[in-house]
């Protein structure tokens, strides 16, 4: 903004008779700054003034905010989840079930060494008939078998845990020697997937709108307080004040009712946060799950303000913009 | 210092507010724009300003073409003349000091150096002892004389005054007068809109008068 006010005011249209106002850079540059410094100033003072309305003003943005930023943060948590399960995307090998315990380890040890996998543990026909019995109640019925019907498995850990690698690398596994089965249950982990995917989308239309809600709030107000001063808007116009000159209290306001907005939003982040996590981890520990409702953090906290805070300036640039050029001079 | 040349201006499908207007102003000189309210006087004095473009013919003032300013260079043309409005159009939530301060703000003008000056004006228009007051405080002639004031505090080459003494009793009005001569004297040029016919024959400076949008007279000072 310094820039163009200097490179019009090099081409300053009538240079006579306005000696003492042709100044050098270096305290044009101080006065811009003076102006940027009351305006900052004027501006929080008239807020000040009527703080009801102004608290209302925040409060309508800071709601508009809670709802994509609240969705964010509940995805957030979700992709932590995801990550987890990432982990247990595992490819059970089943071996053939005439190998003897020592054929089956030396198969194991062959199918740590293939390419993409990080990982292969033995599951002995002894060790899944224990788990079988343990998980499934069924020892009576089991004991009365007389052979243990169950292969021995290997449960094999990707490297890569993309669906599709996956599902090549179970294929490839097949084909060793010795190998019956490769199982890999993948279709619950990709709806999981879709699921976070419809999320994310739905939280950036949602970010969209309310940010588009966000810059209406902050536009009305402003177009009010352009009203409101119009007269003062008319005479500084009279008296040679550039747009940018007029536009800036009206900027510093939206950027004010912004950051307000933003702070009481993530107040009302902490306090719901609070009111929910109790119900949230009961719920959790129910399914025996460890979860804790993700915080917003100070890194968090400083890009909400950033963002709301760019939203209402943006909103009373917008609003400014529209309404100045509306008002002539009479 | 300002030059019109077949002036033309028209408002939307109404007939003309100005037609064909040709005269010129010397660099220093000080007159009166006169005729019955309608004549064209207030759209001559917006024309100079920039506040409208003419619909034909050319308005120069020192020398430049105020259809070829870009819009962004109008503010700092606006800067080299000072206005003094009927309704004087102070802003009424700031002290009288702040309102001559204006113009100084506007154009960045450091604080010591603003108080001087603004002090300076007020002292010439006799009403330094007020500079804390309210303009809703004042009297319409003092509200005039800070209108001046804030007007000249940025020592412009050129003076406009539309209707100055509207509102006010023929002393106060002559007193008001006076000033702007006192401006004149200084080399301001120096040009003041007015139907008040008694007091500008009285003031013997060159008067330009308008009738129905046309030029109709244009008298030497005597």
């Amino acid at each position: 903004m310094t820039r163009r006010t200097t490179s019009s005011e090099s081409q300053r249209p009538a240079r006579r008779g306005a000696r003492a106002s042709q100044v050098g850079l270096e305290s044009r540059t101080r006065a811009w700054l003076r102006h940027h410094r009351a305006m900052w100033l004027d501006s929080a003072q008239r807020l000040a003034k009527r703080p009801l309305s102004s608290l209302l003003t925040m409060l309508a943005i800071a709601i508009a905010l809670v709802l994509p930023s609240g969705l964010w943060l509940a995805l957030d948590s979700a992709r932590l989840l995801d990550a987890e399960l990432d982990e247990s995307a595992t490819v059970t090998v089943y071996l053939d079930t005439r190998l003897d315990e020592r054929a089956a380890m030396d198969v194991a040890a062959r199918l740590r060494d293939q390419a993409p996998v990080a990982g292969a543990r033995l599951v002995t026909a002894a060790e899944g008939l224990a788990e079988f019995q343990q998980g499934v109640g069924l020892e009576d019925a089991l004991a009365s078998l007389e052979d243990n019907p169950l292969p021995a498995a290997v449960v094999v850990t990707p490297a890569d845990t993309d669906p599709d690698s996956v599902r090549v690398l179970a294929s490839n596994l097949e084909a060793v020697d010795g190998v019956d089965e490769a199982r890999v249950d993948l279709a619950w982990l990709e709806r999981l997937r879709r699921l976070a995917e419809l999320g994310q989308r739905l939280a950036l239309a949602l970010a969209g709108l309310f940010g588009l809600g966000v810059l209406l709030v902050v536009g009305n107000t402003i177009r009010l307080a352009v009203e409101s001063r119009r007269q003062e808007i008319e005479v500084v116009t009279l008296i040679g004040a550039t747009h940018a000159f007029v536009r800036r209290p009206f900027l510093y306001s939206g950027a004010w009712y912004g950051l307000g907005g933003g702070v009481l939003a993530i107040i009302l982040l902490v306090l719901g946060g609070h009111w929910l996590s109790a119900p949230v981890t009961a719920l959790a520990e129910s399914y025996g799950a460890h979860f804790t409702l993700p915080r917003l953090g100070f890194g968090g906290s400083v890009l909400l303000c950033f963002c709301s805070t760019l939203l209402g300036w943006l909103g009373a640039w917008l609003a400014v913009g529209r309404h100045l050029a509306d008002i002539k001079p009479r | 210092m300002i030059v019109f040349e077949h002036v033309g201006k028209r408002y939307g499908g109404r007939s003309e507010a100005l037609a064909d207007i040709n005269f010129r102003v010397g660099r220093g000189e000080m007159l009166f724009l006169t005729g019955h309210s309608g004549a064209g006087k207030s759209s001559l004095l917006r024309l100079v300003m920039r506040l409208e473009k003419p619909s034909r013919g050319r308005v120069l003032v020192a020398g430049h073409d105020l259809d070829r300013f870009h819009l962004s260079q109008i503010p700092y043309y606006r800067r080299q003349i000072g206005v003094v409005f009927q309704d004087h159009q102070l802003l009424f939530d700031r002290s009288v000091f702040a309102n001559v301060a204006l113009p100084l703000e506007i154009q960045g003008v450091e604080p010591r150096e603003s108080a001087r000056r603004v002090r300076a004006a007020l002292d010439k228009v006799g009403l330094l002892y007020r500079e804390t007051a309210l303009p809703i405080e004042l009297s319409s002639g003092e509200r005039q004389r800070i209108g001046i004031a804030r007007a000249v505090v940025n020592k412009p080459s050129l003076l406009l005054a539309d209707e100055p003494t509207g509102n006010l009793d023929p002393q106060l009005s002559t007193d008001i007068m006076r000033l702007f001569e006192d401006f004149n004297r200084i080399g301001t040029t120096v040009m003041v809109a007015s139907h008040d016919l008694a007091l500008i024959t009285r003031l013997r400076h060159r008067v330009l008068r308008l009738r129905e949008g046309r030029l109709v007279g244009d008298e030497e000072a005597t």
